[in-house]
């Protein structure tokens, strides 16, 4: 009896170099599967707060983003009435991110479009206007937010003047903007307008990088429609950096819902991944838990077979070597 | 039979085209006023009678097709006048008006709120705050920004008191 116990337990050890290595290895990945299995489900379970927390801000983000909107609107009306005669060359570039990752490619794409509007490439946010007056590859660059600051400095990192940072971890309030154009007025940087590169938000779904030209103060005194205008104590500057302040808000206002929005959406995605991916780990998982079973059951089932052939045989040994074998072999 | 027909429905046509021309003309009598503030907007591309603001040259009221000009404002009262409604008035922080050529008006300010919501108390506490801080012993900026704080409150004051 105990030689045969001493044989099952041999078969077993040497199961992994022989019999069965299939069950033999998902035994010892099991353990592997299962830590797998739960840092996966860790991760859904962040994602998909995440996604929770961005849809809640994202509400909000949008309302703010509709009043700054309409007051980007009124801001910018002024502007498309002053068509400036003489094409203005002394840009300032002014790109608006914000210092948080995790939501999709909102960062980048105002990257790649600011990028884009120094080489003159065709598809640049300001390919319609810069036909007659190109921009210059040595334009001041500022940029508002850690992340597309991270990404600028790699590829024109000589044309960053100044860059701002805790700006649109919440809704973004006028006096952030406020703030940020006071500096900008105060950097000494000389240009004739600024060209705000920020994401547009046109649904849900999609964003796109686009710009907004605010003009200078030179810039408005030159222009002659800016003429018509009755003017009298003279408030060009003022008008021009109440307009910057303004024109930043509203960029803020839909920069930060884009990126709520984007966020939900990335993070949805990373959620619903986490789901398929807990399903096929779950799969492995009871695959190889079954087969583990199945294997151990073999073993068993082979073990009392084997026992219940040589029980009998050694109760007849002595008696009868041959009697009971064909009853007893198959039970 | 056909040719009645023709005539009567030309009739009908001449008859809604001239209406049409009316109602045309009634809307260019109006501005168009845009009223915004940056966490919300009053009125959007409104029509509306009469706007008086508080421009910084003094006040002004604004009637449709006005000259083309920009107007600062300084914190004052701002006085919509619609078209049935009658008036409504809001107290504004300084900003800027601007009439644009295509008989729109546009206002933004920083900040407003109609003028029936302001307490005559909390307005009298807080312009004494700030002229103690104006007149107090705290940096020229500080002080400066007291005063400006003060003459908003006394502004104010004067507006309700009307």
């Amino acid at each position: 009896m105990s030689m045969l116990a001493r044989r099952t337990v041999l078969n077993r050890a040497t199961a992994p170099l022989a019999a069965a290595p299939a069950g033999a290895r998902n035994m010892a990945t099991l353990r592997e599967i299962e830590l797998r299995l739960k840092s996966v489900r860790n991760i859904q379970k962040i994602t998909n707060s995440m996604k929770v927390v961005a849809s809640t801000k994202l509400a909000k983000a949008q309302r703010a983003m509709q009043a700054g909107k309409q007051y980007g609107i009124a801001n910018a009306e002024v502007f498309a009435h002053t068509a400036t005669d003489k094409p203005s060359t002394n840009r300032l570039f002014v790109v608006i991110s914000s210092d948080k990752g995790l939501c999709g490619g909102i960062h980048s794409s105002v990257t790649k479009a600011t990028r884009k509007a120094l080489n003159n490439t065709e598809d640049s946010p300001l390919a319609a206007t810069t036909a007659e007056a190109p921009v210059d590859a040595e334009s001041p660059v500022m940029v508002i937010g850690d992340k597309s600051k991270a990404q600028l400095i790699r590829s024109v990192g000589g044309n960053l003047r100044l860059t701002f940072n805790q700006i649109g971890r919440d809704i973004p309030t006028f006096a952030d903007a406020a703030g940020v154009a006071d500096l900008i007025v105060k950097s000494g940087v000389k240009y004739d307008s600024v060209v705000l590169v920020y994401n547009k938000f046109v649904s849900a779904i999609s964003y796109e990088p686009a710009s907004m030209v605010v003009k200078g103060e030179e810039a408005l005194r030159e222009s002659n429609a800016f003429k018509a205008y009755e003017n009298e104590d003279d408030v060009t500057k003022d008008l021009a950096e109440f307009s910057l302040a303004n024109a930043i808000f509203a960029t803020l206002t839909e920069g930060h819902a884009c990126e709520q929005s984007s966020r939900r959406n990335a993070m949805d995605n990373a959620s619903k991944n986490a789901g398929e991916m807990i399903g096929t780990l779950q799969m492995q998982y009871n695959r190889g838990r079954q087969a583990a079973i199945t294997n151990e059951l073999v073993d068993i089932i082979t073990g009392a077979s084997v026992v219940s052939i040589f029980l009998p045989s050694l109760q007849f040994v002595c008696s009868h070597p041959l009697d009971g074998w064909p009853a007893t072999t198959m039970p | 039979m056909s040719s009645l027909r023709l005539i009567s429905s030309a009739a009908r046509r001449v008859s809604s085209f001239s209406l049409q021309k009316r109602g045309y003309a009634e809307v260019n009598d109006k501005l168009k006023l845009s009223l915004v503030l940056p966490h919300q907007s009053i009125f959007t591309s409104t029509d509306v009678v009469q706007v008086n603001i508080a421009a910084e040259g003094g006040d002004m009221g604004i009637l449709a097709n006005h000259v083309p000009s920009i107007e600062a404002l300084r914190p004052g009262v701002l006085e919509v006048i619609e078209t049935a409604g009658g008036s409504k008035k809001w107290f504004t922080s300084s900003g800027f008006a601007t009439v644009h050529p295509n008989n729109t008006l546009t206002i933004n300010v920083v900040e407003a709120a109609p003028l029936e919501n302001f307490s005559a108390e909390a307005i009298r506490s807080n312009l004494q705050e700030a002229l103690k801080v104006a007149s107090g012993s705290g940096s020229e900026a500080d002080k400066a920004e007291a005063r400006i704080e003060a003459d908003v409150y006394e502004s104010l004051q004067h507006a309700l008191g009307k």
